[in-house]
């Protein structure tokens, strides 16, 4: 999904110069305005339980809009806490258009950065986006629930490292992890089940007889959860019954 | 007035409102009648169970379709609105029993979709 993409929205024209960190995140995380304003500030960075944010993307209804000359404030509530600010910078060079102001009453998805000054937190949107079908504000709530159970999932595995790595040295956050650990977000238990499946060049794959038979340390019902979890995100499939899977990224 | 827009207001189905006596929630549904007095009206959610809308003052436009409901419950499990929006459905219908699945899953995962 879109939590491994680089964001390519790239960093807002009007925004201050940013510190160019290697351990910024690069993913665009779906969030409520509760999880914004409980988010912990460490220098430039911002974490939600621990987990780096920076580009988020928020779906709520504008409650107030104010138009100045070099931006537009509005009040965006999605019900989870107050409405937060989010600020849109205009373009002062272009003549009328670019910007119109979205009423208040109206369902919006805005991506941007958030920020944080004297304490107070608020969003510097990119993109501020009426939606036109209102199931998409039912997936963003879904959206937001998948990607931080994943996000701080890779945490977990992550933290298995040794102590020298430390946070904010490295580009641990998200899916920016290198190194020897799994880039996938995949467990090492997950890895070596889906490896052992990937290698399996007959057309009914792997069993789960087969796999236990590879991984003598491995329980049985470890095997199972990983296969269990492996199928759930799409890395296998079961072929002839549901003991028999296969990779499907297998040459 | 403007002050419940600035607490949480928990997501919930109808099933909730035992639960959430006494405090503000929000209420997605489905318009099924109006009360002629304008005063109240029935939502239905997303497994169909209905609840009761009340207001201080009468509507005073026709409302249809899916409506979010920002309230109190009251001691009788019913709502007293606050504030209502229609939700569009001009381009397309919106899925109130995908809605009702969002609403189970946020319920069970507090600390993955956090109210307050």
């Amino acid at each position: 999904g879109y939590v491994q993409s680089p964001g390519g929205f790239g960093s807002p024209a009007g925004a201050p110069a940013e510190k160019k960190q290697r351990s910024r995140s690069q993913n665009i995380v779906p969030c409520t305005v509760s999880q914004l304003l409980a988010a912990e500030q460490v220098d430039e960075a911002f974490r939600i339980s621990d987990v780096e944010i920076s580009q988020v993307t928020v779906v709520g209804i504008i409650r107030h809009a104010e138009k100045a000359p070099t931006n537009i404030l509005y009040k965006v509530d999605d019900m989870t806490a107050a409405p937060m600010d989010v600020r849109q910078w205009v373009d002062t060079d272009e003549a009328g258009g670019e910007n119109v102001v979205v009423p208040p009453g109206t369902y919006v998805k805005v991506a941007g950065h958030l920020r944080s000054f004297q304490n107070k937190k608020s969003l510097v949107a990119f993109k501020i986006m009426p939606l036109e079908n209102m199931n998409e504000f039912t997936t963003h709530i879904l959206e937001i629930v998948n990607a931080h159970i994943i996000l701080r999932k890779n945490l977990m595995s992550a933290s298995r490292a040794p102590p020298s790595f430390s946070t904010g040295m490295s580009d641990m956050g998200g899916y920016g992890g290198g190194g020897s650990l799994p880039v996938n977000g995949l467990s090492a238990h997950q890895s070596q089940v889906l490896n052992l499946i990937k290698s399996c060049p007959v057309p009914e794959g792997m069993s789960l007889q087969e796999l236990k038979l590879h991984l003598h340390s491995m329980s049985m019902s470890t095997i199972k959860q990983a296969v269990e979890f492996l199928s759930s995100e799409g890395h296998i499939y079961s072929t002839v019954d549901d003991d028999h899977y296969k990779s499907t990224d297998a040459e | 007035m403007g002050d419940i827009h600035e607490v949480p207001r928990p997501r919930i189905a109808a099933g909730h409102l035992a639960q959430y006596i006494g405090q503000p929630v929000c209420f997605v549904g489905r318009v099924e009648k109006i009360h002629p007095t304008g005063k109240f009206f029935v939502l239905s959610d997303g497994v169909g169970k209905h609840t009761t809308v009340e207001l201080s003052e009468p509507l005073d436009e026709e409302i249809s379709g899916i409506v979010e409901v920002v309230g109190r419950v009251t001691n009788q499990a019913t709502i007293m609105c606050m504030s209502y929006v229609q939700f569009r459905e001009d381009k397309s219908p919106f899925d109130l029993e995908l809605y009702n699945e969002a609403l189970n899953i946020i319920h069970e995962f507090p600390e993955y979709f956090p109210f307050g």
